[in-house]
């Protein structure tokens, strides 16, 4: 064979193996999202092109095998900068926020860094609410991404439950993440959280069955069953009257409690939901303000203070809570699909 | 074939012989017998540590040796001469390139070879001390299932190394054994990030026309390596099919095919 065959023969393999390698390549790749052999998660999906990602992902490529070291250190690091000082800087945050791209299924880092943005840095933009409804979203996003990469364990779905539960007082999300939660593995305290939710959202007739669902699984559980009581006992006749449509005859049920222990927040919380039931909102919005006033972090009261002085045309009070579901709404909308017409 | 065997275990035997790659694969045994010490960094999370330091180390000092060795086998036979002698001989430019990578490859996978029976070796007597049971009381996954992963992905290493070596080789062929190493490191380091080029090129991120087509293009033409890369179904406890891996064996063959088959133009064409 000639040298020039020889090198014709190897131009025309080499044309055919380049052609041969794309739609092989392509295989591979959506066959590995399937298999889950590589997360669909987009690494830039937090902060869009964020320094923190982008070194992330090169440093992860270069680290090769050792990412779960350098991981660790940068949280050694992490934890010096805390106990200097200094562990509400951004400095820190970026390096919690580099330690999750380096070893996404650990844990701690996006607990970390969630609570980081969603509780630290919250207090830290205290008197700019948007400030704060920026970092509730970036708490929220970060707990997201982090069960997008370890979607089989309740850890993640919990802590995005609670951050909903105690930071935003969103308690329909709250309930819905602490229902996946359930889904796995937990302790059993989130099923009581899913009910106490409910409660303060209010839902009765949910909180009910998820404490009913409670003392199914372990009939000992006394918080269960004193929580059941006090409801039966107190709102849940009131709630059927709503039910109903006696509305007024419900509000008195409730105020012969409430004029007991006036501070209730399920009991403000139900004469609320009551009034706008019956559509009576300037009535309603006062009562949301009355627990806001009465109970310092009810966020929930004030996120429903703000969306019916929207809804009555009054200057709407800026609280992050409010801004930051807004966003949320926002979001959601421009993210769903367009149905077919 | 016969010149291509013996070239090849010239090769083979000369690769044993460098020293330096004897210090690295010394150092790597090291590393990959401690890697349970590393495993107090992460409390609770014990076996992903030590899988992942064990099998990271088996690929990063294996892609080191691959890239050393490859840059350094033709580059020297020039340096010395010996070149001119093996190919006044009934040997081919195509014969001896072929020799060279094969010589190398046998080289890369005996000493990825020993790294792996280290780390098999602490894989077997450390496993079952971090395996977390369950509420039952029995592990979460069975250790044979364990077992079976670790060894695909080291099998999956050799393929890497594979394809890291006819780089390495092919390049030296162009470039002097320095810029062979540094273009070898990046075009790894790239091809490692390959998915991370396709993602940026999509349309939705919003880029720039001139950098979709840029990253788009680094996308087609780099080696994907992170698909030999199983680690994540191993710290997952996903298993990896036999499927995928023939898939990817074609794939690191295609691959080989590609350099190879440049690496001989460019060699028929440098005069020697």
């Amino acid at each position: 064979m000639s040298h020039t065959t020889k090198v014709v023969i190897t131009w025309i393999l080499l044309i055919g193996m380049v052609a041969g390698m794309q739609p092989l390549s392509e295989t591979l790749n959506t066959e590995r999202l399937i298999r889950g052999y590589a997360r669909p998660t987009q690494v830039t999906k937090i902060l869009q092109y964020d320094a923190p990602a982008m070194t992330g992902v090169i440093v992860g490529a270069m680290l090769g095998g050792f990412r779960e070291v350098a991981a660790s250190m940068l949280w050694m690091r992490t934890q010096s900068l805390w106990y200097e000082g200094r562990g509400t800087y951004w400095d820190a945050l970026y390096l919690m926020r580099m330690t999750t791209l380096l070893d996404p299924h650990w844990l701690e880092p996006w607990r970390m860094t969630a609570w980081h943005c969603a509780y630290n840095l919250y207090v830290e933009a205290e008197g700019d609410p948007e400030a704060q409804a920026r970092m509730l979203e970036l708490g929220t996003d970060v707990l997201r991404e982090g069960i997008s990469w370890n979607p089989d364990r309740y850890d993640l779905y919990f802590e995005l439950g609670w951050t909903y539960f105690d930071r935003i007082r969103d308690y329909d999300e709250a309930a819905r993440w602490l229902g996946a939660a359930v889904q796995f593995e937990h302790p059993e305290y989130i099923e009581r959280l899913i009910a106490h939710g409910y409660e303060r959202l209010p839902d009765i007739p949910k909180a009910l069955e998820w404490y009913d669902y409670c003392l199914k699984r372990r009939p000992s559980d006394e918080t269960a069953k004193g929580a059941t009581i006090t409801i039966r006992e107190r709102y849940l006749p009131a709630w059927r009257m709503m039910e109903e449509g006696r509305y007024d005859e419900a509000i008195a049920h409730l105020d012969r409690y409430l004029t007991i222990e006036p501070t209730s927040t399920i009991g403000l919380h139900v004469k609320a939901h009551i009034y706008e039931e019956a559509g009576d909102l300037v009535r309603a919005r006062e009562q949301w303000r009355l627990a806001a006033e009465t109970m310092a972090l009810n966020h929930h009261a004030r996120y429903k203070v703000a969306e019916l002085s929207s809804k009555l045309g009054l200057p709407v009070p800026e609280h992050p809570s409010y801004i930051y579901g807004e966003r949320r709404r926002q979001r959601m909308e421009i993210e769903r699909p367009i149905p077919d017409s | 074939m016969r010149a291509v065997y013996r070239v090849a275990k010239a090769t083979y035997h000369e690769g044993w012989r460098r020293r330096f790659l004897n210090g690295i694969l010394v150092f790597a045994i090291l590393i990959i017998g401690s890697s349970w010490v590393f495993t107090y960094l992460q409390p609770g999370a014990e076996l992903k540590m030590l899988i992942d330091v064990g099998l990271g180390s088996i690929r990063f000092f294996g892609m080191l040796i691959a890239v050393f060795l490859g840059v350094r086998l033709i580059p020297d036979e020039i340096e010395k001469r010996t070149i001119y002698t093996l190919l006044s001989k009934p040997v081919s430019r195509g014969q001896f390139l072929a020799g060279k990578f094969f010589g190398g490859l046998a080289t890369v996978i005996s000493n990825v070879a020993l790294m792996g029976i280290t780390f098999y070796v602490v894989f077997a007597i450390k496993a079952p001390q971090f395996a977390i049971p369950t509420e039952e009381g029995a592990p979460q996954y069975s250790m044979e299932f364990m077992y079976a992963n670790v060894a695909k992905a080291i099998l999956m290493s050799f393929l890497e190394l594979a394809v890291v070596m006819g780089l390495a080789v092919v390049a030296s062929v162009v470039f002097s054994w320095i810029l062979a190493a540094i273009f070898t490191f990046f075009v790894y380091f790239v091809g490692q990030m390959s998915e991370f080029f396709g993602h940026l090129a999509d349309p939705e991120t919003g880029a720039s026309p001139a950098a979709r087509v840029i990253l788009g293009t680094i996308y087609r033409i780099m080696p994907h390596f992170e698909i030999f890369d199983v680690r994540e179904p191993i710290l997952t406890d996903v298993p990896i099919v036999w499927g995928y891996m023939g898939r990817t064996f074609g794939m690191a063959l295609i691959y080989i095919g590609i350099v190879l088959a440049l690496g001989y133009l460019f060699f028929n064409r440098r005069e020697v």
